[in-house]
């Protein structure tokens, strides 16, 4: 079926890993049955933990890998079509780069491959240059590149050919906190563009910001679909950390997070269980010092979703 | 084609900024050292000294080259996935092949032809003699092995799982490549039929590389260089290439990036 609104289409996509001697071989499924659609102009966010798939599917939508079963359609065309490629940018996860280039010939090398030359290169070379914020450091040998800066030049040459989908593995991988800004600031850059985004993440701040819909993929599974707007209103539980007085741990006795309040000054709960809670101690005459939530909605609703508990300090 | 060249000139640059051809500068004052050693031992035959050994030096050096770029490369293309960045652009996978041996066959043309100048600028300056012919030549009966050798290892790059395994399947096939005669000697002995159905199988399949060894008979007399020996040289060469090529690219093809 084909669709001019649908930028990706999956059905029914199988991959199974064979491993071992041939005597004794280890069969690895590492994607079941996955069927998802991304429209075009969406920012889609596909969520997982490591060896959930995510790396695999895109894979498999590039043509690195085949299928076992199942197909993909990218800009309802095949990926092995080289007017689809023309359309699509992409951006490895910790991009590889030979040493020996600067930025500009890196990016002048990938421009040369989506076949601009001349002056139109040199022209697209240093549009894409300014917005990834490496003007400066253009001239410069990639060896002296900081991982932030390797993470920009792999943007900028994935954006080279004026790509209508941009797919992404992890791309904020070993980012600082600056580099990532940077970088969630560019996808937002693009988004207001019109260019679809497909991001393979585990970083739920990501995908709250820059996301339109999620897909969450676990052990090989495609668990959920879902709008972002929907999940930041939905009523997913998150959990909290209440901090008290510890001078306060006697009045906590028969309460089962007596140890922790002594220890940390305070204890984890549960949000279904917060107003009770903070009904006892009103009871009991303690006063709370701060309540913080310990994960994003986000968060919580990928950690439902898995059926997994946030991993949090001396649960209470 | 504009695709192609470009892969060719980035490998190119690639390579001759890398640090292995200072690997090459060594090997070359090494070769010039010794023949400047061996010429003190010789009467009169300082220039056949130089000639002699600098042939060597120049498939040594090709070879070296060639083996470390292959182990280089295979690292930065494979293992640490620079080749999905290329892979996922208007570039077919025939392009980026024929490229890299392009920029490959480049880099190594010029360690020898550059080699070449220098043996050559040794024999006619300090060893008082003159340079051939048959010089120029066996240079390029070396350049077309090279081109083969090339094309061979980068097939193996597309075919093999390992760094290592390219580089021993390289140069194993170097080795018996010049062992062909060896394996015809062997054929016409009295064998099992096991055996000689092997060795007819590696002879068949491995490189002629003695077809391009002139360096051995540079001073025989007895050699006859012309019109059929060049066109069965280059014919050799370019289907060899051509046939291991397309190999090279139907792997690639196939390839699963797992």
């Amino acid at each position: 079926m084909t669709d001019p609104t649908l930028a990706i289409q999956i059905e029914g996509l199988s991959k199974t890993y064979k491993t071992g001697f041939w005597l004794a071989p280890k069969v690895t499924q590492a994607l079941k049955n996955l069927s998802l659609d991304v429209r075009e102009k969406e920012a889609f966010g596909l969520l997982g933990l490591n060896g959930a798939g995510k790396t695999t599917t895109i894979k498999i939508m590039l043509g690195f890998l085949s299928p076992t079963s199942g197909a993909v359609k990218i800009l309802n065309g095949r990926i092995s079509d080289q007017n689809i490629r023309q359309q699509i940018g992409y951006l490895s996860e910790l991009p590889y780069f030979s040493r020996q280039h600067t930025g500009r010939e890196l990016l002048e090398y990938f421009g040369s491959l989506h076949n601009f030359s001349g002056k139109d290169l040199r022209y697209k070379v240093d549009e894409v240059l300014e917005l990834v914020r490496m003007t400066k450091a253009a001239n410069e040998k990639v060896s002296g590149y900081s991982k932030g800066m390797l993470q920009r030049i792999g943007i900028g040459q994935a954006l080279i050919g004026n790509p209508k989908l941009l797919i992404c593995d992890e791309p904020m991988s070993g980012l600082d906190p600056v580099g990532y800004k940077e970088m969630r600031d560019i996808f937002i850059d693009l988004k207001k563009r019109g260019t679809t985004l497909f991001l393979n993440t585990h970083i739920m701040d990501e995908v709250e910001r820059v996301c339109d819909r999620i897909g969450i993929l676990h052990g090989g599974e495609l668990k959920k679909v879902a709008l972002v707007s929907n999940i930041l209103r939905s009523s997913v539980e998150v959990d909290y950390w209440v901090d008290v007085d510890p001078q306060d741990a006697p009045k906590f006795i028969g309460m089962p997070f007596q140890a922790t309040v002594a220890e940390k000054g305070g204890f984890h709960i549960r949000g279904n269980e917060l107003p009770e809670t903070l009904a006892t101690l009103n009871q009991k005459n303690i006063k709370t010092k701060g309540i913080r939530a310990l994960s994003s909605v986000m968060e919580a609703y990928f950690l439902k979703t898995i059926g997994a508990q946030a991993m949090v300090p001396g649960r209470g | 084609m504009y695709r192609l060249f470009r892969v060719a000139q980035f490998t190119f640059r690639e390579l001759i900024r890398s640090r292995m051809l200072y690997i090459w500068v060594i090997s070359c004052v090494v070769f010039c050292a010794l023949a400047f050693l061996l010429s003190i031992l010789s009467f009169g035959e300082v220039h056949k000294i130089f000639m002699d050994l600098g042939l060597v030096g120049m498939e040594f050096s090709g070879l070296l080259v060639l083996i470390l770029s292959l182990a280089v490369t295979y690292n930065t293309e494979f293992d640490q996935k620079a080749i999905y960045l290329q892979l996922c652009k208007p570039l077919t996978r025939g392009e980026y092949l024929l490229g890299r041996v392009l920029g490959f066959f480049l880099i190594i043309s010029l360690v020898i032809i550059s080699m070449g100048l220098v043996i050559g600028g040794l024999v006619v300056f300090i060893g008082g003699g003159k340079v051939g012919l048959l010089f120029v030549d066996s240079t390029i009966f070396l350049l077309l092995e090279m081109l083969v050798l090339t094309t061979l290892g980068l097939a193996f790059q597309m075919i093999g799982t390992s760094m290592v395994g390219v580089v021993l399947y390289s140069m194993f096939t170097i080795f018996l490549g010049h062992c062909i005669g060896q394996v015809e000697w062997l054929l016409s002995q009295k064998l099992s039929n096991t055996v000689k159905m092997i060795l007819r199988v590696v002879h068949f399949f491995l490189p002629n590389l003695e077809a391009f060894n002139l360096k051995d008979r540079i001073y025989d007399p007895d050699l006859v260089l012309g019109w059929v020996q060049w066109r069965e040289a280059f014919l050799y060469a370019f289907a060899y290439s051509f046939v291991v090529f397309l190999i090279g690219w139907i792997n690639l093809e196939k390839r699963q990036f797992e």
